[in-house]
Parts: structure tokens; sequence; C-alpha cells
């Protein structure tokens, strides 16, 4: 039976919209930034809806059991939210938490990898995972003790990541390193939500669609100009890495750019066809920072720069959902984009002031 | 208490500017005044005076004040109060000094911070090893026993430590047991070999190695535990090793923010300084020698009467005793009540009482409720830091006067967790509700309908009268008069419910045909219409805007036909409102008499089970909802009679001033 839209988000998009309000008025980023050290920046936690991050700091003293204690604050909301919803729209949050499963699972592969193959103890780092079922049933414990690629495989053995897991060999690994599993999780990862935004009614369906897509041009334009450009990736690793949906990956100039020779490629062509702004403003990156700065380091500038310019169309995108049909999907997506923005501030900002750095610095990385 | 708002006093003063610091402390220290920009009462005059920056920007001295803040809570230090403020103590903020104390401490604070994430870390490994030998998951972990050649056993020890393994000596202090996980394997073998390792066949020795690793590995394990802990009191310990410092610079940059927001109204010629704020009447004296004290009498005061300043400018102070806070509080959320207008607190709470009973009369329940109110506060005070949940210290200040108002109407209506244990002294409700009374002063539900009617219409004219007084007090004759909730509108609504009474008394078939009701009706309504002609009339006369005759009849007519509409449909509704206060209280009724039916049928302690959850069903939802229900009817039906809402809160600065408060 069709639900009806108001009596299915009525309730949630109301609750939720007052929790974007208050995080619209709280100043808790700004106070963590203006925080002279860790011990204050705590403190502005102690008052707020991370108080668990402050009351983990106490007792351990340890940045990474706040990172694991806003990890499981994050899973809460996903799966608080879901429990609000029902049918399809549930089902599809919940494969939201999907993608911090995919990124615990990376995690946990990155522990592993730097245990067995690269032989550095893994020591007391796997208690800093998230342990607890997400989506699948995933035996982590098995997982971080797996003493080879065989066994990880088996561990995964009735997920939907064996599959994945089981097109790589320990040797494959151990000379091209995680980037391309880890990327093919990724890309399972967006390949299971398209499918399940498949399942969701026509108006919802566009909305998540859009949000997706503009992550997925994200992604494939980083892509290009990290891999497929600076790093001179291999066409044919290169376009098996590319996401297949968005209009990056459907415009005629990336074809073009991937079937180049490495040497040929040039990506500002392909982001002036796509993002003239955004072309001008990395060219002039090159041009006030050249021989100034390590090309490696211009690199980074530029990257940053994408990702600062996709994710200001990324919040375009969630603004509008806001202000548009209050009865749809969009304003859980809006929510979870508001979350894991101050989320990873939070995590950025407590990392920058325990290692020492100013105010400015952090400010200059997030912006 | 006042029964109105306190009358309040514009104060402005002119003092030297040398002595304007000790002015500024005695002020503080009284805490009385409501500070009122010049620029605010009379522009032209600020063309001759000028404002001075603060030597300190309040911003640097409030991050300064959070940084201590910060210290003092990472020690598990209650924030110091406004008890510890004294102007005596104020000084300059040394705030190089204080910088450097804080950033002292910082270092040693997170010195030791990563000594507790050491032993975290520890704590962590053995926490892993731990859970695998309780959840049998061996196969995860290395166990050996063997005897090392050469090497010494404690370097080999401290080289498994760094896999976060333990090496545990026998007792014939030959042979080893080494736990490691199995996972490190590939560098622990070699790591072994390194020390000549060889393994032991003896059975026994195996046998015996894991309860001998267990062991140590819950040692071991206490130990960091133990250590982590340590540290963290190490850590509070040398907070408050520095605390009365810290409360010490805690204050002095308290004070100087409260005299920088007291000096950010003042403003300067060559040598005076002017300020300006209102004060409660009954104050002034104290202001005024506290000022002529501090400035040694070199000062010029003068006094403004509130009458001669706009009412919607004069600050609103409401003096309630502490009893009545919580309805004092249910007031101030809705609003704050008009200069020299009636201070409604005592009547919300004999109205918020009297609805709650009538919905929710329960001797039993009402004990219950005022058991939880005070369990409630009893919490509180325990933990005086302890932030408001759901059930906050309000709601633990409120309840007790539910309880008790609900166990009044229990005893009126003979019920005691719905049994009627003794007569009611007024009415069986649950008798009522259930069809079973024949005679007394209410026999249906019909009769309780009628009660909450009469109830509402009490609660609508109290709400009329108060708004006549408060009309007379602003002499606002014509509001008085002819308007909806003038007198107009009381004999309006008198006359409404009039013919009601006779109409509903003749069986619902005639209303009544007393001469008097078409003229009453007409000059009423004739009154009502001339009111925006009036208006116009005496607002031209006092200097007000001229309009077109077709302006003003146009709005005569509009005004004329909402204020119809609002008195016939907006009286009609108000009272019939209140039918849901006899609603909420047959609901009540219904609900246990469906509980006492669903325990007789069940019997034994399947019964007792019923009445007990039934009876914590009906205090949760009914408690509830007889909580909001009152609380609407006093919004909506008492308070739109009388309560403009339109008053300026009166907001002083002094030591107790909120950091919220703060402007």
């Amino acid at each position: 039976m069709k639900q009806n839209p108001t009596s299915l988000y009525g309730f949630i998009n109301a609750k939720l919209r007052a929790r974007i309000g208050l995080m619209r008025e709280s100043h808790i980023i700004e106070d963590l930034l203006k925080a002279k050290g860790v011990v204050e920046a705590v403190a502005v936690l102690r008052d707020s809806a991370h108080s668990s991050v402050a009351t983990a700091y106490d007792r351990t003293g340890d940045i990474q059991q706040m990172e694991l204690a806003l990890l499981y604050n994050e899973v809460e909301m996903y799966q608080e939210v879901a429990k609000y919803l029902e049918g399809k729209p549930a089902d599809f949050v919940l494969n939201l938490l999907g993608k911090v499963e995919v990124d615990n699972l990376k995690n946990t592969i990155r522990l592993w990898y730097g245990s067995i193959i690269r032989r550095r103890p893994m020591r007391f780092r796997s208690e800093y995972l998230f342990k607890g079922k997400l989506l699948n049933d995933i035996d982590w414990t098995a997982l971080v003790n797996a003493i080879s690629w065989d066994e990880v495989c088996k561990a995964l053995a009735n997920t939907p990541y064996s599959e994945v897991v089981n097109a790589f060999t320990e040797q494959q690994l151990d000379t091209e390193g995680l980037f391309v599993l880890e990327n093919k999780l990724d890309l399972q990862w967006y390949e299971q939500m398209m499918a399940s935004t498949e399942k969701l009614s026509e108006l919802d369906k566009n909305v998540a669609q859009s949000v997706f897509m503009v992550d997925i041009d994200l992604k494939n334009l980083l892509m290009m100009v990290r891999y497929g450009w600076y790093h001179k990736m291999d066409k044919a690793i290169l376009s098996n890495l590319l996401m297949p949906w968005g209009k990056v990956y459907k415009n005629k100039s990336v074809r073009e750019f991937v079937n180049k020779s490495a040497k040929e490629r040039d990506p500002f062509v392909v982001i002036e066809k796509l993002y003239p702004g955004l072309n001008e403003a990395i060219r002039q990156i090159s041009e006030d920072k050249q021989g100034s700065v390590r090309q490696d380091e211009l690199m980074a500038l530029q990257n940053l720069r994408i990702e600062a310019y996709l994710h200001e169309r990324r919040k375009s995108v969630y603004r509008k959902m806001l202000a548009s049909d209050p009865f749809t999907i969009g304003v859980s997506l809006a929510y979870f984009f508001l979350y894991k923005e101050e989320d990873t501030m939070i995590k950025a900002i407590l990392n920058g002031k325990y290692y020492g750095y100013e105010e400015d610095y952090i400010r200059g990385v997030l912006a | 208490m006042n029964l109105f708002t306190r009358p309040m006093r514009l104060l402005t003063a002119v003092v030297l500017e040398q002595m304007s610091d000790a002015v500024v402390k005695s002020l503080l220290e009284l805490g009385v005044m409501d500070f009122v920009h010049l620029n605010k009462l009379d522009p032209k005059q600020m063309e001759k005076l000028s404002s001075r920056p603060s030597s300190i920007s309040r911003i640097v001295l409030e991050d300064m004040r959070h940084r201590v803040e910060a210290v003092l809570r990472q020690g598990q230090i209650s924030l110091p109060s406004a008890d510890v403020l004294d102007v005596k103590n104020m000084e300059k903020p040394d705030l190089d000094s204080y910088g450097a104390l804080m950033d002292s401490l910082g270092k040693k604070l997170l010195l030791l911070k990563d000594r507790q994430k050491e032993s975290n870390q520890l704590v962590l490994g053995f926490d892993e090893m731990h859970r695998y030998i309780d959840e049998d998951k061996g196969e995860y972990l290395d166990l050996r026993v063997g005897e090392i050649e050469h090497g010494k056993a404690e370097d080999l020890s401290g080289r498994l430590a760094s896999f976060g393994g333990i090496l545990e000596p026998f007792s014939d202090g030959k042979k080893f047991i080494s736990l490691t996980l199995r996972r490190d394997g590939s560098q622990v073998t070699p790591l072994l070999d390194k020390f000549g390792w060889i393994e032991s066949s003896d059975v026994q020795a195996q046998k015996k190695a894991i309860s001998l690793i267990t062991h140590r590995l819950d040692e071991e394990h206490r130990k960091a535990g133990v250590q982590r802990g340590e540290i963290e009191a190490e850590i509070n310990a040398l907070v408050k090793k520095e605390s009365p410092a810290l409360i010490s610079i805690w204050g002095n940059l308290r004070l100087n923010e409260l005299s920088d927001q007291i000096r950010s109204y003042f403003s300067y010629t060559r040598n005076t300084t002017l300020f300006s704020g209102w004060v409660p009447s009954d104050q002034t004296d104290e202001v005024t020698r506290a000022i002529f004290t501090s400035s040694e009498g070199q000062c010029v005061i003068e006094w403004t009467e509130a009458t001669q300043m706009p009412r919607e400018e004069v600050p609103v102070a409401i003096t309630s005793p502490k009893f009545l806070e919580p309805f004092q509080k249910i007031v101030n959320n809705y609003s704050t009540p008009e200069y020299g207008t009636i201070n409604p607190t005592i009547f919300v709470m004999i109205a918020y009482l009297t609805m709650f009973g009538l919905m929710f009369g329960d001797v039993g329940q009402g004990f219950v409720l005022l058991l939880v109110g005070l369990l409630i506060q009893l919490s509180y005070k325990k933990n005086p830091l302890k932030e408001d949940g759901l059930l906050s210290r309000n709601i633990g200040k409120l309840l007790p006067y539910l309880g008790l108002s609900s166990m009044l109407f229990g005893v009126l209506y003979g019920s005691y967790f719905g049994f009627p244990l003794f007569p009611a002294l007024w009415f069986n409700l649950d008798a009522v509700v259930a069809g079973d009374v024949t005679s007394g002063p209410v026999k249906d539900v019909y009769g309780i309908l009628g009660i909450t009617i009469k109830f509402g219409i009490i609660v609508i004219y109290t709400g009329l009268v108060l708004n006549w007084i408060n009309l007379f007090r602003k002499k606002s004759w014509l509001k008085m008069i002819i308007d909806k909730n003038g007198i107009v509108g009381g004999v309006l609504f008198a006359t409404g419910l009039y013919m009601g009474f006779v109409f509903v008394g003749s069986g619902y078939k005639t209303f009544p045909s007393d001469s008097w009701i078409p003229v009453v009706l007409i000059v009423t309504i004739l009154l009502l219409f001339l009111r925006g002609f009036i208006a116009y009339h005496l607002s031209v006369r006092k200097g007000g805007q001229r309009h077109s005759l077709g302006t003003v009849t146009l709005d005569a007519v509009m005004e004329w036909v909402v204020d119809l509409l609002e008195i016939f449909g907006g009286y009609l509704s108000n009272t019939l409102s209140f039918m849901r206060v006899a609603g909420l209280g047959i609901a009540h009724a219904a609900l246990m008499g469906s509980f006492h039916e669903l325990s007789s049928l069940s019997g034994g302690v399947g019964a007792i089970a019923i009445l007990i959850l039934g009876n914590a069903l009906v205090i949760v939802l009914e408690g509830l909802s007889s909580g909001i229900q009152a609380l609407r009817l006093n919004y909506y039906e008492f308070f739109s009679r009388y309560f403009t809402g339109k008053g300026v809160a009166y907001e002083p600065v002094g030591l107790k001033t909120s950091f919220a408060a703060q402007k």
C-alpha cells in the first residue's frame, strides 16, 4: 500500500527540522576553534549533545576514544531516524549506515594490512574500531585477527563484501596497496544505494539521487585530477574506478580524458566544460603558488579547492531540499549531511588542538 | 507579594569621572539597576556626550573566563557561583599573568593526559586478550610454554610488550609462559627464536599455563586500570590545588565583565560621567545613598516617575513569594505583563490547580504525584550540578502542588486509587460516570459538564475584571468601557449567558423574552459601532493623524464587525472550551472504572497487577493530559482576556546577573 508522505514524514521531519534549527543556532564549532587547547575544546563539548565525547576524554585522555564516542553517536542517530520511519524509506536510511560500515571495514582492513603485510603490530588499535552490528553481520573480531587474506575473505564470506574482497589476492595487495580495493568497496556501496533509491517513491528517488549525484561527481572529479592526471594512473584502472553515474562520468570530455595517454591528460579542459567557475579558481591557485610551493603541495591545494567547491554545491543541494517539499526524505538527508559535517569538523578541530595547531591554520583547513 | 507589577523610577545621574569606578562598584554590589542607554532617552543630548571603548574588550575577558572554567571542569570542580564575587576584591585583570598560568596548567594537564592515554592503551590491549579468554576465543591467542636458552627474560618481556604480550615465569624459574595475539605470530616467532625459545612438552605445565597467565593478565589489567584512574585523580588533584587561584581569577574576570557591562551604558563629558537606569521605587533610597557615598557627594541625581515615561519602555519587575515559583514560571513562559498591570501569578495558581483537580481528582494518585515531585526535588538537591532532564526542577516543584490539588478533589469525589473508600464530600465522580447515581448535587455527565461550564464562566469573568482593573490603572477609559473585553463585552457575555441558561432550563425549547434583552443588545452593539469614531476623535484631540470620513467609517465598520464576531463566536467557544475539563475528568473516571472491571475479571495476583498498572498508566497519561489542558485553558481562555504580554522584563545588572541575561 502506498504510504501517505505527510503521515510518514510529518513527525520525523518536524523533529529533524527542530534539530537542524538548533544546529544552526549552535556555536559549538566556533567555540571549539577558539579553544586554546584540547582541555578547553573538551569543555565546549561538555554541555552539548556530544557530552559523551567529553566523558571519554576525562576517562581515557585519548583522542581516538573520543572519535569512537562520536562514531557511536552517529550510528545511534541513523538508527533513531530509521526507527521513526517505516517501509522503504526506513530501509533506505538504514542502508545509509552501510557507509559507516564500509568505512569501518576499510579501517579494519587497513589495520590488518599494517599488521600482517607491513608487520606493524596492531596492538590496542583494534579496540578503536566499531564492533557492533551496523548493517550486515560482520565478525569484526575474526577480521582483526585474520592472519592471511584468505581469513579476511572467510570472515566476510556471508556479507555483500565477499565478492569484492575475493577479487583480490594477498600478493596483489602487497604490491599494489589497498587503494583499488577501498575504491571498489565505495563503488559497491554506491551501487547498493542507487539500487535502494529505486525502491523509493518517485519524489524521494529524485531527491536522494540528486544528493548522490553530487557526491559521485566529487569523487569522479577528484579521481581524475588526483590519479588520472597527477599520479598518471593507467587508463584501464582509472576507467574501472570511475563511478558510472553523474554528470562528470557522462560527459564526453571525461571519456576523452581517460582514453588519452597519462602524459597528454589535462583535467582543466574537463573542469572548464563542467565547472567553469572552479577552473578559474584552480588556475588562480596555480598562478599564485607556482614556484613558491612544491608540485605535490600545489596538487594538494588544488584538490582542496575542488573539494571545497563541490562541498559548497552539495550544501546548496541540501539547502534547496530544506526549502522545498517538507514531506520527502530530503529533510532526513539534509540532517545527515549537517550532522556528518559537524562531526567531521569536531574530529578535525580536536585533532588540530591536540597537535597544537593554531586557530587560523585549522580554520584554513576546514574552509 | 505585590498584586501589581512593582512601581519603578528612572534614575539619571552625573558623577565626576574620577569617582565613576567607585560608583560602578557600588551599583554592581546593589544589583538593582536596569541600565538604559542615554541616547534612548534623549538622542539630541548625545551629540554633546561621548562614549568610551573599554580598556579590555569584554570578549577577551569572557574568553579568559572560559579557559578558567574549562580547567576547573576538567578537574571535576563545580563552577563558582555569584557568591564568590566581592566587588572589594575587584582589580584590573592581569591578562598576561592569567594567560601564563593557564598555559602552564594546560601543559601540565596535557602531559598527564598523554600518560593517561598510554595507560588507557594498555588497558585496551589487555581488554582484548581478556575478552578472548572470557569468550572462549582461544584461537586468536598465542599461548606458549617454554624455556629461553640465551638472553635475559626481562629483555624478552620488554620486546613482547611492544606487541602487547606478556611473559610470565613459572615457579621453577626456568620455564616461561608467553601470551601474545596470534595475528602477531609472524613477528613473535622470530623474536622467540632469537632468545632460543624451546617449546616445553610438559603437559602439566601446559595445563597450568592458562590459569597462571589469566591471573597475570588480570593483575596487569587491574594495574593499568588503576594507573589510568590514578592519573585522572592526579589531574583532579592538580586542578584542585590551583583552584583557589583559579576561582579568584574567575571572580575578578566576572566582576570586570559586569563592570564593563555597566560602563557600556555610560556617557561622558570631559570631566563627568552620566548614566541612567530603572530602579524599583522601594529601592531608590538605597541607590541614592550608594551613589552619594561612593562619589563622596560629588554627584547630581535625578529621579523620574514611571508615569512620565512611555509605559512600554518601563521594565517590569514582579515579586512573588517563593512558593509561587512554578506558577511564576508558567506566566514568564507566556510573556511579561505590561507595566503597572496585575501580576497574574496568584490567579494562575488558583485557576491551574482547580482545573487540574477537577480533571484529575484522586487521593491516591495525587499522593503519588506529590511523592514523585518530592523525589525529583531531592534528586536535584543531592546533585545540584545535574542538568534538567525531562522531569526538570520546575516539574519537581510543580508536582507537589498538583498532587495536593488532586488529593483535595479526590476527597471531594470520594476517590482513592479509584476506590470509594470514604464517602464523597461533594459528589462521587466515578459513580456518576458509571451511571449509578440517582440523587445528590450531580446525577449524570451533563451535571459534570454544567459544573465545568460554570467554572469556565467564573474564570472568564475573573479575566474580564482583571482586565478592567488594568485598564482603569492605565486610564484607558474607552477600552475599559467599550471593547470586547471591556464592560460592554462583559454585559453582552452576561446577556448571552442568561439567554443560554434560560434556553437550557426550558429543555432547549424557548429563549427568554424579557423586554430588557433587545434594549441591552441594541445599546451595546451600537456602542461598539461608535467606538471606532470615538477612538478617532480622541486620537485627533491628542494630536493624532487626521483621516477622511470614508477611511474612518470603513475602519470603524470593519473593527465593529470583527469585534461582534469575536464577542459572539469567541465568548461562546471560550466558554464551551472548559467542557474539556469535564471530558478529562470523565475519561479519568472511565479509565479507572475499566481497570477495576478488568481486575475483577482476573482475580488474584493478576487483579493487583492490573490495578497497579492501570493506576500507573492513568497517572502518567491522564496526569500529563490534565496538566497540558490546564495550561492551555490558562493561556488561551484566561490570559486572552487581560494579559497583553507587552511588558519588557526588568533585568538589573548585578553580581547575580546570569550569563544568558548579559546584554
